[in-house]
């Protein structure tokens, strides 16, 4: 009563005039994120990824459009990984979901975008593609390699019979 | 050397003033021009420190509520500590569309701002900024003082009628109570100042004030009262009712936009302004003080005091208008006429004394 | 004579404080307010609908946008309707972690039920302090599962990962400054004279018309009612601690404020005990990755932040639950702001309305 609370609140204030300040100056300086933080871009590691597609099956959201071929040997590979970040949760399902533990996050939040076509974000890099590209081509040899002993074998066995 | 003499024999506006005066009368040869003159000078003197208060106030606003509120506040604009953020403020205002809300009542919507800033301006005329230093010093200077700045009240209602907007209107009607209620107070609280001094010309009240003490420590029921009432009268938290920025969004500004609210702003912060510079001359001994000019003690009092009722603003919530007015009329209105009859009696027995 | 006429504020959409978008149509007289009538639905989602195409595992992030200030007790909410219904057993150290973190998040909305409520009288300073404390939370949130807002750490039949290494010793350093920043709050709001004068004996609700609006929660704590699922259940590890249940005397927005306020000492003394008892073991239960729950429903309650958070889940023996129905403990508190605000003027519906604590995410759901 009698303005005691008002006097109180105001020595509160006084204090926090003077004290030290809580924010900090945000583009300059930057915290840290946390071990476990999720945001920012999706990362595929293209070597560990088995093109399993449980990802995107996790998803609850359709968030994650996949293109996967087989190559010759009937082996999966993952040609386009899309990320539409606009429909992302963030719920972190898919990198769970992920048994080789291919899939993690980038950790940079700052992901605005000026075009609703910048959100969908492309996994496979250049060098994801290229490694596509040498393991199809890798398999195509294989197969025909296997192919044309399979066929040297049968010519063969056909000989022997 | 001998102007800066006389600069500390006479405070430094009076001298600069006799030596513009001096100096208008050498060119022009003639009394009344140069009177004239001076004047025009010293309205465009008042009109300057309104406008820089206004900026000054807008950059200090947001630094105290910054510190208050374990902020950093501006600090882009302008330097690490974002001194050029006003500007920033005022260039963004002025490039803002003019919005004309439909179905208002264009004529006097427009008048609104315009009207409010008239008194606000008008009342800087009777204030004495240092000894001798006052554009019209008339010896009746708080009682027009008084009837000037209560002109406020209609511009507020009618800005907040012709905007036809129920927001603007509810805000419009607090207006009315709160001003009103609130003069009565403030009112009688300058009664007890009145009173000791002998006289309502504010250079006077200033120099009984260096002749007895200041009239904080002897009128301490009056100063509470004034300072609130005057926290009222200017709508700052806690009694920002007529803003009410979590009731009714802006009260009477809420369809404003522009410019126009950017002189709404500016009254505001004339506002401030004016009720510290009268606590300071009423209260706090205008520009008494040792060894600085008068001028700077009185500029450091009513930074004080501008401080004070920024630190009210961000410490305290907004009251609701019935507790606001009953506080006006049953607690305020008797503690300044109970003020009035103590000063009254202590008059009396001084004398007996 | 003067003719009088009543007429209608729209307050909302789009108003500074109505947290959100609720329009509440304010019949007035002057600034008496007649009647109020909250008009919802502009923030809805059809959450329950998307629960419903979604699988069981799938639809908890989907929780956390309900109540988005306290995610933790709607994924818990969801998470153990969802373990009834398909029979799991949560390990008891998830039980922990799970009562650890819901009480944490208690504390946070708690906290921008204070902030909230003081910018809305006018506080803003007591807000950001509120705020600022808040985040302390949020960074405790951050380091647990990541995210600082949706937070979908409480998984179906467990917690997604262990408390990491570093957490009980921040959590500690963080209940030993509870008290101080209490303190702050008791000097810059509570002990206010105006505050106090704005929130004591306004809106004041009897028993009887609490009950008869459902109100749960701090709200009908508030009006002298000792109803708290926590105690009333004794779900997951709560029965294990020992703690006292605020309950007000008036029903007045004071007390609304007081119960919450009083509520973070409880909470606090329940995240002490917790911490203090955390058990070895797993923090998933075992079951199958495609949870098929046998056919049936179920209602399960929680205490949420703002009042008893049902969850009625229909089962066709599919992976995808064929009803979801959430009772929404803001949507529901939210229908005694009619007889909270009547006599009562303008300022208060604001302070109404606060008091309430709803939160239009979880309203129009």
């Amino acid at each position: 009563m009698f303005g005691e609370g008002l006097l109180t609140g105001m020595g509160v204030t006084w204090k926090h005039f003077w004290g030290k300040k809580e924010t900090f100056c945000y583009p300059e300086e930057k915290l840290p994120m946390t071990e476990r933080f999720r945001g920012g871009h999706l990362v595929l590691d293209h070597q560990k990824c088995i093109a399993c597609s449980l990802c995107s099956l996790a998803c609850p959201n359709q968030a994650i459009k996949l293109k996967i071929v087989p190559d010759a040997k009937k082996k999966r590979h993952m040609q386009s990984y899309v990320h539409l970040i606009g429909r992302c949760l963030y719920c972190n399902l898919c990198v769970e979901a992920c048994n080789p533990r291919a899939l993690s996050w980038d950790k940079n939040y700052a992901i605005s975008s000026w075009h609703p076509e910048d959100m969908d974000d492309e996994l496979v890099t250049e060098e994801g593609r290229a490694y596509f590209e040498m393991m199809m081509a890798k398999a195509k040899e294989e197969a025909e390699v296997e192919a044309k002993a399979k066929a040297e074998t049968e010519t063969a066995g056909g000989g022997d019979a | 050397m001998e102007l800066l003499n006389t600069m500390l024999e006479n405070g430094v506006v009076s001298t600069l003033a006799d030596e513009l005066r001096n100096l208008l009368m050498l060119i022009f040869g003639n009394e009344v021009v140069a009177g004239f003159l001076m004047k025009c000078v010293g309205i465009g003197a008042i009109l300057g420190i309104i406008s820089v208060a206004a900026i000054v106030f807008t950059y200090g606003e947001r630094k105290v509520c910054a510190f208050m509120q374990v902020r950093i506040g501006p600090n882009r604009v302008g330097g690490r500590f974002g001194l050029l953020q006003p500007i920033a403020d005022m260039l963004k205002l002025m490039s803002k569309e003019d919005i004309i809300p439909e179905g208002c009542d264009r004529v006097v919507w427009a008048l609104g701002p315009m009207l409010l800033f008239v008194p606000t301006a008008l009342i800087y005329a009777f204030f004495p900024f240092d000894n001798g230093v006052a554009l019209a010093d008339v010896n009746v200077g708080i009682f027009l003082m008084l009837a000037i700045s209560s002109q406020a009240v209609l511009p507020f209602l009618i800005s907040g009628y012709a905007s036809n907007s129920k927001y603007a209107f509810i805000g419009g009607m607090r207006t009315v109570a709160q001003m009103l209620s609130y003069e009565a107070p403030m009112v009688f609280s300058l009664l007890g100042v009145v009173m000791l001094s002998g006289s309502m010309r504010m250079c006077d009240i200033v120099n009984a004030q260096a002749e007895q003490f200041w009239f904080v420590l002897m009128q301490p029921i009056a100063f509470v009262v004034f300072v609130i009432s005057a926290t009222a009268e200017t709508n700052r938290v806690p009694f920002d009712l007529v803003e009410g920025e979590a009731e009714i969004v802006a009260g009477p500004f809420a369809e404003y936009s522009g410019m126009r609210w950017a002189l709404f702003f500016l009254a505001e912060y004339a506002n401030l302004l004016s009720v510290s510079i009268l606590t300071t001359v009423f209260f706090l001994g205008g520009w008494n003080g040792p060894f600085l000019p008068g001028v700077v003690w009185f500029g450091l009092k009513v930074l004080a005091m501008v401080f004070v009722f920024m630190w009210f603003r961000w410490t305290f919530p907004r009251t609701r208008i019935d507790q606001m007015l009953a506080f006006s009329w049953k607690v305020l209105l008797p503690l300044a006429l109970a003020n009035v009859l103590f000063t009254g009696v202590g008059i009396y027995a001084r004398q007996w004394l | 004579m003067p003719k009088t006429e009543t007429y209608t504020l729209s307050m909302g959409p789009q108003h500074p404080s109505t947290h959100g978008v609720l329009q509440v149509l304010l019949d007035l007289d002057g600034e008496n307010i007649l009647r109020a009538t909250p008009v919802m639905g502009y923030l809805h989602r059809g959450i329950e609908k998307l629960l419903e195409s979604r699988t069981y595992i799938q639809g908890v992030p989907y929780t956390d946008r309900l109540d988005y200030v306290s995610s933790m007790n709607n994924n818990l909410g969801y998470c153990r309707a969802v373990e009834e219904l398909a029979q799991i057993e949560v390990p008891e150290r998830a039980e922990y972690i799970r009562v650890i973190v819901a009480e944490l998040n208690r504390i946070a909305s708690h906290m921008v039920f204070i902030g909230s409520l003081a910018n809305d009288l006018g506080a803003v300073t007591g807000m950001i302090y509120a705020f600022r404390d808040r985040e302390k939370i949020l960074d405790l949130f951050d380091l647990v599962c990541g995210a600082r807002m949706t937070f979908h750490y409480i998984r179906v039949g467990g917690v997604s990962a262990d408390l990491p290494p570093e957490f009980a010793a921040k959590c500690d350093e963080f209940l030993k400054i509870v008290p101080e920043f209490m303190q702050e709050y008791e000097d810059v709001l509570t002990g206010n004279e105006i505050l106090q004068h704005r929130l004591k004996g306004t809106s004041v609700m009897t028993k009887e018309q609490a009950l008869s609006r459902n109100m749960t929660g701090p709200n009908i704590r508030a009006v002298g009612i000792h109803f708290d699922i926590r105690k009333v259940d004794g779900y997951g590890a709560y029965p294990k601690f020992e703690f006292d249940v605020p309950v007000g005397e008036n029903g007045d927005n004071w007390d609304r404020y007081k119960v919450r306020y009083l509520e973070i000492f409880e909470s606090a003394k329940i995240i002490r005990q917790a911490l203090d008892g955390l058990p070895e073991g797993d923090v998933m239960a075992k079951f199958p990755k495609v949870l098929r729950p046998p056919k049936g429903e179920v209602f399960s309650r929680t205490e949420g932040t703002r009042g008893e958070l049902g969850f009625y889940i229909v089962s066709d023996g599919s992976t995808k639950p064929y009803r979801v129905h959430i009772r929404r403990p803001s949507f529901i508190n939210l229908q005694g702001l009619d007889d909270m605000c009547r006599g009562m003027l303008i300022g208060d519906s604001v302070a109404a309305f606060s008091a309430i604590d709803p939160l239009m995410g979880e309203v129009d759901c």
